[in-house]
């Protein structure tokens, strides 16, 4: 029993960064309805330029953490930029093909920058860890779920409470609308890419601090990890995302513990499979989209 | 105000609208009828900036709009209502005309923080007359997809209102709406006017446009058949005709107006 609290708690907090790549899926889903399929490879790059400063000049770990976030977001600008300003609104495949292509293109890049295969990443966290009870809590993983409800914290109050973040909503529910009331939707989606790349980067910062080591392979796990959560909360839906992402953190931390390491990333897609056969939608995406089409067909 | 010179747009060989001049005069309620498929959607939909013009120009107050995007002809003062109402359904009433405020008046008067991450005094207090106007005063927190279909219609045109423009394009408004509802509607429209915007009213609701309209432009087969006051068209032996020649509800619609 005390094992099971033990790794539910452990899956909540390292699922809360799988909740922020999700939450970067699904924004960027919600105002092009497109799958930016090289956002883990952006914040990839990001990390391995904030990895550079670290293994040549030994810089400090708030350095690297500043170095990653903003390197994520001129990567993820670059990346809208080139696959999804330049297409045309209704090419989506032509958008998702493009984005698969940049992926390798930034992979390649992060080779160039650093040859080697791993390199250590600076550990980072606020707090030590501490006991409470018969549970541990590991310091680099509180910090994780810290740092990650405060941006979920700060998203809320952004989409829902801020003009910036209606005029967002506005175009992801009705783009030409939004058009023709004044707002520059090109503009609000490269606002959204940078925004998700930021989340992204944090996420990211996170989970390498805590594994201590990056590899080139951080952007295919990123997307991975990002898409599923996504799917398994429903795409579109912020909610879903931070669920979905918090759910994948759990099933993989009790697959580690019961079935061993090797069953951890199994298990994901396990879960992902059973999701699709039961429940296509995820788990809110039915309910939402349900909603939606209420909502439009009134509209 | 508004200056159309050759306006033309083809669409594969069919020409939707072809060499259309019009000018409409600042302060003046200008209706654009004619039968379904004339051309009246895709003129407001090129002045608009939907699609590009195949010929000609749209003029706005003295500045070419060839080739700008919707929402900067909206800031330029051109804003438009939709034949099928498009709101923001997850927004709620009060959101969809806050998010509308774009007019560079409205950009100059607050600074970068109170534009883009709370609203000011005075906003909330404009935008609140606003929605006692559109007669939606204690729906200011609904959802946009909880309304009725005429608050629907009435929170699109305040939405419009919100952009504060000079020239409104309104696209069949009275679609689906009671006798007594275009009533309503023609006096939001004449309220409008009165505080100084210039309205052009593409409408099939020959009661509407007869009652409020001071000139009218009469399209068919994408070319202009006829203008003239609202008394000269109907008088207008090649507007009859055209109406006759379509399918029997126009015709009724245009006997029902003359």
């Amino acid at each position: 029993m005390i094992d099971f609290v033990q790794n539910t708690v452990d899956g909540i907090m390292f699922g809360s960064s799988y909740a922020l790549l999700a939450i970067g899926f699904t924004i960027v889903f919600g105002v092009l309805r497109r799958i930016n399929l090289a956002f883990g490879a952006s914040i990839m790059l990001g990390a391995y330029a904030g990895t550079w400063l670290h293994v040549h000049y030994q810089v400090n770990v708030l350095v690297v953490a500043l170095t990653t976030l903003v390197c994520t977001v001129l990567a993820g600008i670059y990346v809208e930029r080139l696959c999804f300003r330049a297409i045309r609104r209704d090419a989506a495949l032509a958008s998702m093909v493009s984005s698969f292509v940049i992926w390798m293109q930034l992979e390649e890049a992060a080779v160039h920058l650093l040859p080697e295969r791993t390199y250590a990443f600076p550990s980072f966290f606020v707090a030590g860890s501490f006991e409470l009870g018969p549970f541990l809590f590991r310091g680099e993983q509180t910090t994780m779920l810290v740092l990650a409800a405060l941006m979920v914290g700060a998203l809320h109050l952004l989409l829902r409470h801020t003009r910036f973040g209606l005029a967002l909503r506005a175009v992801s529910e009705s783009p030409r609308a939004a058009a023709y009331m004044g707002i520059d939707t090109a503009w609000v989606m490269l606002c959204a890419f940078a925004l998700v790349s930021l989340v992204g980067g944090v996420a990211g910062f996170a989970i390498l601090a805590t594994d201590e080591q990056i590899t080139p392979f951080f952007g295919l796990w990123a997307t991975f990890k990002g898409l599923i959560a996504m799917m398994l909360g429903g795409m579109g839906s912020l909610p879903g995302a931070v669920l979905g992402g918090l759910l994948l953190g759990v099933i993989e931390a009790h697959a580690q513990w019961y079935l061993g390491n090797e069953y951890k990333d199994l298990s994901a897609y396990l879960l992902l499979f059973a999701m699709l056969v039961l429940r296509p939608g995820g788990i809110l995406g039915q309910r939402i989209h349900g909603r939606e089409a209420l909502a439009f067909r009134r509209v | 105000m508004l200056e159309l010179r050759g306006l033309s747009k083809h669409f594969g060989g069919v020409k939707a609208l072809d060499g259309l001049d019009l000018s409409v005069r600042e302060g003046e309620i200008f209706g654009l009828i004619g039968p379904n498929g004339s051309g009246k959607s895709t003129a407001i939909n090129l002045i608009c900036g939907v699609y590009a013009e195949s010929a000609g120009t749209v003029r706005f107050s003295g500045q070419v709009m060839n080739g700008k995007a919707p929402h900067e002809r909206l800031r330029a003062g051109i804003a438009r209502t939709f034949q099928n109402i498009r709101l923001f359904p997850n927004l709620t009433v009060w959101q969809n005309l806050w998010v509308a405020q774009n007019s560079p008046r409205d950009v100059a008067a607050q600074g970068f923080l109170s534009r883009w991450f709370g609203a000011t005094r005075r906003t909330r207090r404009e935008l609140a007359e606003l929605l006692e106007l559109a007669d939606l005063g204690h729906k200011g927190d609904e959802l946009a997809s909880n309304l009725a279909f005429g608050e629907q219609r009435r929170l699109e045109f305040a939405r419009a209102a919100a952009a504060r423009p000079r020239l409104l394009l309104l696209d069949e408004p009275a679609a689906g709406m009671s006798r007594q509802e275009i009533e309503d509607l023609g006096g939001r429209i004449r309220g409008l006017r009165d505080s100084g915007v210039t309205i052009l009213l593409v409408e099939h609701v020959m009661e509407l446009v007869m009652g409020v309209t001071e000139q009218i432009a009469v399209l068919n087969f994408g070319k202009k058949i006829a203008f003239g006051t609202p008394g000269e068209v109907q008088r207008n032996e090649a507007v009859q005709e055209a109406y006759l020649g379509t399918s029997a509800s126009d015709s009724g619609a245009a006997g029902e107006g003359a």
